[in-house]
């Protein structure tokens, strides 16, 4: 580590109590960045190279023995349920990603560009709390709410519909992807318009721009790489959930979460459920390569 | 436009935005307002004004155990979290170094990771290392995730610490540690609080890891999600009362601290 070049030199006459304090400065970045550079290794790196080597393991007589055959990749992509649990799960995290974007970029921009500063404050607080709060817990609320005998039903006979069949489907699974990435899309997105340059909004105006053409001339190209944020971060989280596709629709069908718990239940068969894990990171590459591409082209 | 569709559009948007708030909101108040219900279901009409259910909890050794287990682990990982995360991020803020960049994503990226990978990944890992089934476990994983929010805050507010004031030190003798002890860290602290806090609630909520890697140690997000397995349990409500009521604490603490706003504008 090149420590010193961002140091200043000292000045000669104090240089004595240097020596008294800590010693050799360059000690410093080490002392401090060894025990996390460790940490993440062990409890983060690690487990997920060995993720990776265990694919090529064999499960004999229920124990996991090291080995190199390519028997698991060929039995997970070869199989009709991890494509169908493939196509399924792109699906569903495609459309909440979609839902997200339009249900969040109105209420940023509102949030953003029309509330005065204490609501705006008070609305991101509203917004930050959810994301740190039991996620589970709100889509078991959701579960109660749904069911054919729940608020949503209640209401809707009182006034002669239903019961409509909410909870099981894929309106479901939506409801509770969206718990989970609304708050996350309209945060970021609250952010970066905030942070657009009011004079660029007032020139288009005062050149006549009628408010949908500042949106998508103005707002949406300067706003381009947060969209992007926004759109790869709430692919992820409905991509890798578990607890939606579990709760809001009994895992039928599964996604790939739901298959690699499965999978890993059913018997030692950790190989193959981790040929699922690295395929899913596999996956969530390309589409993290895809959006900074995509951020970057055009951007100057 | 003329006013009258100005005031119309105006108020469409303030519809959406609480409409947008009432649907985030919802759940969360669904789980309160049921735990005091003196149904056994939670259906409506209201059963009537309970404490039943959170009383019950009091008793349940399964629920008492899994609450300490969980304020252990938080209160460990609150620890770890901001020491290494204060670490990260000033080395960060101080140094270029080759391999720099690879060392912020390796503390930066664990939550990008889905946490089911995650967890199947660590276990597969960590019981190989003999590690399997203890509550340190739990924490030390959660510290692999929970150093990411910490490191982010504490970068924030060092961004905002110019270089002059360690220089100035470093001039007058100060060593690089004392530096960075009598500068940087006061410098940090309302950083360091809100990591505190944020970290112990990245912890008290997360149930895959816990789930994975725990064994027999239950932290109550876990013993929720093996509650919701099984048959309806009017005691889930009051538990998530609970467990709501100290993540929120946690969540504005930290953001009292953090004192995040969206950009300022005139």
């Amino acid at each position: 580590m090149d420590s010193t070049a961002a140091l200043p030199a000292k000045a000669g006459p104090h240089t004595p109590h240097r020596a008294r304090t800590a010693g050799n400065p360059a000690a410093l970045p080490v002392v401090l960045g060894l025990p996390v550079l460790v940490w993440q290794v062990v409890f983060f790196l690690a487990p997920l190279v060995f993720l990776i080597v265990i694919t090529f393991w064999q499960v004999r007589s229920f124990r996991l023995e090291p080995a190199f055959v390519l028997d698991n990749w060929e039995r997970v992509l070869g199989a009709g349920t991890f494509h169908m649990a493939l196509w399924h799960t792109l699906k569903v995290a495609a459309t909440n990603t979609v839902l997200a974007l339009l249900l969040a970029f109105p209420a940023a921009y509102t949030i953003a560009l029309r509330l005065p500063q204490r609501q705006r404050d008070l609305a991101v607080a509203m917004l930050v709390v959810p994301v740190f709060s039991s996620y589970m817990l709100r889509i078991y609320a959701w579960q109660v709410v749904l069911s054919p005998e729940g608020m949503v039903n209640t209401a809707l006979s009182a006034v002669g519909i239903g019961p409509l069949p909410l909870l099981g489907g894929a309106f479901s699974l939506q409801v509770g992807l969206l718990t989970l990435t609304l708050p996350i899309a309209v945060l970021i997105l609250t952010f970066a318009l905030s942070g657009v340059d009011p004079v660029l909004v007032e020139a288009a105006e005062n050149l006549g721009y009628r408010r949908s053409r500042v949106v998508l001339h103005v707002l949406i190209p300067a706003i381009k790489p947060a969209i992007t944020l926004a759109a790869t971060t709430t692919f992820l989280l409905a991509f890798g959930d578990y607890i939606s596709p579990l709760f809001m629709t009994g895992s039928k069908p599964p996604t790939l979460s739901i298959l690699i718990v499965d999978t890993v239940k059913s018997g030692s068969q950790w190989p193959r459920a981790s040929v699922i894990g690295v395929s899913m990171l596999a996956v969530l590459a390309l589409v993290f390569g895809l959006g900074r591409w995509f951020a970057s082209r055009g951007a100057k | 436009m003329t006013p009258p569709l100005q005031r119309l559009s105006r108020w469409l948007q303030i519809a959406w935005v609480i409409a947008l708030f009432g649907f985030i909101a919802m759940p969360m108040l669904v789980v309160i307002v049921f735990s005091f219900d003196a149904n056994r279901f939670p259906t409506i009409p209201w059963g009537g004004f309970s404490l039943e259910w959170h009383r019950a909890i009091f008793s349940d050794e399964m629920v008492i155990d899994a609450f300490l287990n969980s304020v252990k682990v938080g209160l460990g990982t609150a620890i770890f979290s901001t020491l290494l995360g204060f670490a990260a991020a000033y080395i960060d803020y101080r140094w270029k170094f080759r391999g720099r960049s690879s060392f912020v994503l390796l503390v930066a990226i664990p939550p990008a990771v889905p946490v089911t990978i995650l967890g199947m990944a660590m276990l597969a890992f960590l019981s190989r290392a003999g590690l399997f089934g203890r509550t340190e476990t739990i924490m030390a994983c959660h510290v692999a995730l929970a150093t990411s929010f910490s490191m982010a805050i504490i970068r924030l507010r060092l961004a905002e610490l110019g270089p002059e004031l360690e220089q100035a030190a470093w001039n007058l003798g100060a060593s690089p540690f004392t530096g960075l002890v009598r500068i940087v860290v006061p410098f940090c602290k309302p950083a360091l609080i809100a990591s505190f806090f944020l970290s112990a609630a990245v912890s008290f909520d997360e149930y895959m890891v816990a789930w994975f890697v725990g064994g027999v140690h239950e932290t109550l997000p876990v013993r929720i999600l093996n509650l919701l397995q099984g048959q309806v349990n009017p005691k889930i409500n009051a538990i998530g009362t609970v467990v709501l009521v100290i993540s929120i604490t946690l969540v504005l603490v930290a953001q009292r601290f953090v004192g995040v706003k969206a950009g300022k504008r005139s």
